[in-house]
């Protein structure tokens, strides 16, 4: 119970700050419109790529921990402290970590093997670092909205080829892994490092295909074009589009009720392929070949201090840029799923730009959020592929799946441009998906009892074993053809 | 082949000229790649390798070509440790065997030197000796499983391996008065009794332990990712294993119907009513399930080992073989001299040999001795179940890739410790 109220508290801790940087976010940008028209975009730099998603990122470093030691009946860290007076030397559920880990790293040994490529041995973080930094750049946070009569955009740049940028910039960060691993001339670095980038570039054709079907579906590939508006947004008269607009809709009162064009629901197929191949090229568990800790222990296992800290946290910030554009693509973007137009034109919506655009910003974050709880989750659910399982799972499970993606995507909707036949296409594989889990959940109970290894079959004293010596002897008859599962107990 | 990349000269006449003909180097084009073979070394220090052992291992891209298991680094000279010492003061180096286990070895040993003598041990001792190795059986067990999951990248069911582990150690250390090194027993029977109430606390630790079980059971067993890993890599055939000499839950994965507690019931198990699981393929999967179930059979053995044992002394009535009680000890001249007897010269084992074993948690631990009649070893040897079953690993694993090594490696469960003595 205590756990659950301090989770509580952190949680409006954190909501609370989302909401005070999206509000400082729109007044900033209002504010330097002002004084330099297209100011803002640079505000929005400082503001989104620097505060918060290197904020996010490294305390994301502290969540992992904490949320990984939740996992397994653990406490989690809390040793760093900062003993001031009115937090009573709290560990503040360990939030002082990060700063001592940036400390710890920032104070280390600058280590350069001496047979190193001195120039490519400092290429490699930075190389790895920058381009998933950059990604963020496109990925649209608030709305576009008046502020102090300014027009102000919460993204740093809109350029004309979106997603194309994303792919290009992505495909970058191979550079910094393999990299790393080829010129600090260690074996196994040379190991992850080719490992890095054979998993990545493979990937990198599973990426791009699982959003061939989005575009065409919102025939764009631009982000805030995916995100769309709502009707009548801010009562400028427009029309819905992307995917605020609703596929059915109803009203109760003024209130707007929907369902709403998601990306998840046009394309379910294309958000599992690209979160799977996006996760893979983040690197971290269960595609953590180039890492793996017990085998090979990584591309990075030269680096030291500052440098190690740059893959580390380009680890994290790949979460937090993940989870963006999941969001933007296939979850509505800062939309809230209903109820976005009454919100919209309620008076003082209208005339507060700014408070509308915190709101939906924290909506963004809140989504953001979600899904990189998600990621943390998985990273510390499953164990890791083998390197050639990543491949066959890439070149003969995602890509195939992809393409089929895209020719029935294509065919729906050239049959049905108002998308509802895609949509209804999507909830049936939505359907299907939670069909085929909650049956293969069902069965392994029932396989558990019945073959496998047979434990419950005989683990009450009620099922009447025979002589031990006497059962020793008939298992050894039978043993050799009686059990289809892979073990068996003999009686 | 010849080296590729030296000009072959001078050029013959008769040879195709690439200038003037297309196809002049289609050999070259159709041959394979030239590679270079990696050396890479694995170990001693490296998080794959249980214990210091050094695997090095030669590569082709990532197909381990040859590999070779280099033991020694942690080699402290048991069997000669053992010539200088009495009987008794064996003892705690065979804790230093393998050490997720120690029990078994105290045990182990304890057996084969009552065997030499001559010994029938207390029924009672008997019920403690079966509900210590099977408690450690299932510590054994765990560190097993609970390391292969971590290996492959789940660090969730090597916590909740390490927690289970954690009440079987505190549970032993009730028992014998350590955590690790047990040190537990004496020739001809035990030196201590079960304490008050343990019998029940036991019972209680080993619902819980038995809860994580399955909650590693669930993570693992049907987990795609770890059965695509574990499933049809390491196998070995089961006349191969036996070739190697191998025994215990590694030879029963590959089908093999052997072990000592059913073959040659010592001590009380042939009391005890229990399964032995049998594998099918003897890959890694089947190893792993083999550790999975051997643990559910072990908590039916401390179960019932817990209701039946008899009240009753624990240690035999013998001032040559047993320490006398302290009251005697201090109070009768017979005392003092027995106690004086036993502490400076040791048991006096008859000279002979014998060679004893019993199943242990990797396999059949053998015991080879033999007394020359004064109170020391004039040799002990130790058959250690994890020597054979590591030597079999190159011939696992060559051909094979390199992240296979690492299940391999962990469901075969080497012991540093037994391994190198």
């Amino acid at each position: 119970m205590k756990r659950t109220l301090t989770m509580l508290f952190w949680f409006g801790v954190m909501f609370a700050h989302f909401v005070g940087i999206m509000a400082l976010a729109y007044a900033l940008g209002g504010l330097v419109e002002g004084v330099l028209p297209g100011g803002s975009r640079l505000t929005n730099l400082a503001i989104l790529m620097v505060a918060v998603v290197m904020g996010i990122a490294s305390l994301l470093t502290v969540a992992e921990r904490k949320w990984s030691s939740l996992m397994q009946n653990r406490i989690g860290p809390n040793r760093a402290r900062i003993n001031l007076p009115i937090l009573k030397d709290s560990a503040l559920v360990g939030i002082p970590h990060f700063l001592a880990d940036g400390m710890k790293m920032l104070f280390k040994e600058d280590f350069l093997p001496a047979t190193a490529n001195k120039l490519l041995y400092n290429l490699g973080p930075m190389l790895a670092f920058a381009p998933v930094f950059a990604l963020y750049a496109v990925v649209p946070s608030g709305p576009t909205v008046q502020v102090f009569g300014h027009t102000v955009d919460m993204v740093v740049a809109t350029p004309d080829f979106g997603l194309l940028y994303v792919f290009a910039i992505a495909s970058l960060a191979v550079y910094g892994t393999s990299l790393a691993g080829w010129s600090s001339n260690n074996k196994f670095a040379l190991l992850g490092g080719v490992r890095a980038a054979s998993q990545m570039i493979s990937y990198e054709v599973a990426l791009g295909l699982s959003l061939v079907g989005l575009m065409m579906a919102f025939s764009t590939v631009q982000l805030p074009a995916f995100v769309g508006n709502v009707t009548n947004e801010l009562g400028l008269g427009n029309a819905a589009t992307g995917q605020a607009r609703y596929l059915w809709e109803g009203k109760i009162g003024g209130f707007d009720i929907g369902l709403p064009a998601w990306g998840f629901l046009l394309q379910p197929l294309g958000f599992f392929l690209f979160f799977a191949a996006a996760f893979a090229e983040t690197k971290r568990a269960p595609f953590d070949t180039p890492e793996g800790e017990s085998e090979i222990i990584g591309y990075f296992v030269e680096y030291s201090g500052m440098k190690f800290g740059l893959f580390m946290i380009s680890e994290f910030v790949e979460i937090v840029v993940l989870s963006g554009l999941i969001v933007v693509l296939f979850f509505g973007g800062y939309h809230l799923p209903f109820g976005g137009e009454w919100l919209s034109n309620l008076a003082l919506m209208r005339e507060h730009g700014w408070l509308y655009g915190t709101i939906l910003g924290t909506v963004f974050w809140a989504k953001v959020m979600f899904f990189v709880w998600l990621q943390l989750a998985i990273r510390w659910t499953f164990p890791r592929f083998r390197y050639d399982q990543i491949q066959s799972l890439g070149w003969k499970i995602l890509l195939p799946i992809g393409l089929f993606n895209v020719f029935a995507t294509g065919a729906l909707v050239l049959w049905d441009p108002s998308l509802r036949a895609l949509a209804v296409f999507g909830l049936l594989q939505i359907g299907l998906l939670i069909a085929l889990t909650t049956s293969s959940a069902l069965k392994s109970e029932e396989g558990h009892g019945g073959h496998g290894h047979g434990h419950d079959a005989h683990g009450h004293d009620a099922h009447g074993h025979g002589l031990p010596a006497h059962g020793h002897a008939a298992h050894a008859d039978t043993h050799s053809g009686a059990h289809s599962g892979a073990a068996a107990a003999s009686h | 082949m010849a080296d590729p990349h030296k000009p072959v000269s001078p050029p013959s006449p008769e040879a195709p000229n690439p200038d003037t003909d297309a196809y002049a180097h289609e050999a070259e084009l159709e041959a394979h790649l030239q590679t270079k073979r990696m050396y890479v070394n694995m170990g001693p220090s490296h998080p794959a390798t249980h214990g210091t052992v050094r695997l090095k291992v030669e590569l082709e891209g990532e197909n381990i070509a040859e590999i070779d298991c280099e033991i020694g680094f942690l080699h402290r000279g048991f069997q000669k440790s053992c010539e200088n010492v009495t009987w008794t003061q064996c003892l705690p180096y065979t804790d230093r065997l393998n050490y997720v286990s120690a029990m078994m070895n105290n045990f182990g040993f304890l057996n084969a030197v009552e065997k030499l003598i001559g010994l029938e041990i207390p029924e009672r001792a008997q019920y403690i000796r079966v509900i210590g190795s099977e408690l450690h059986r299932i510590h054994d067990h765990l560190t097993c499983v609970a390391a292969t999951g971590m290996e492959l990248g789940g660090f969730a069911p090597f916590l909740f391996g390490v927690e289970a582990r954690e009440l079987i150690m505190d549970r032993v250390a009730e028992l014998t008065g350590a955590r690790l090194t047990t040190n537990f027993g004496r020739i001809g029977g035990m030196n201590r009794d079960l304490p008050e109430g343990w019998s029940e606390k036991v019972i209680k630790s080993l619902d819980k332990v038995m809860s994580l079980v399955d909650e590693m059971d669930g993570l693992l067993t049907r987990n795609r990712i770890f059965v695509d890993r574990t499933k049809d890599t390491g196998i070995i055939s089961a006349e191969d294993a036996i070739d190697y000499g191998w025994t215990g839950p590694c030879l029963r994965a590959c089908g093999i119907d052997y072990d000592v507690r059913k073959a040659k019931p010592y001590w009380v198990y042939d009391r005890m009513d229990f399964d032995v699981p049998i594998g099918e393929k003897g890959d890694n999967y089947d190893r792993y399930l083999m550790r999975i179930e051997e643990m559910k059979q072990s908590d039916r053995i401390i179960r019932q080992a817990l209701k039946q044992i008899p009240a009753g002394p624990i240690i035999l009535d013998d001032w040559r073989i047993a320490l006398p009680p302290k009251p005697e000890v201090y109070g009768t001249i017979e005392g003092v001299i027995s106690h004086f007897k036993l502490v400076m010269e040791g048991v006096q084992v008859p000279a002979g040999e014998v060679y004893d074993a019993t199943e242990a948690a990797n396999g059949e631990l053998g015991w080879y001795m033999v007394s020359d009649g004064s109170g020391r070893p004039y040799k002990v040897h130790v058959r250690a179940p994890g020597y054979p079953i590591l030597s079999a690993v190159p011939h696992i694993i060559k051909g094979k890739l390199l992240a296979d090594l690492i299940p391999t490696f962990d469901t075969i469960n080497m012991i540093g410790g037994e391994v190198e003595q």
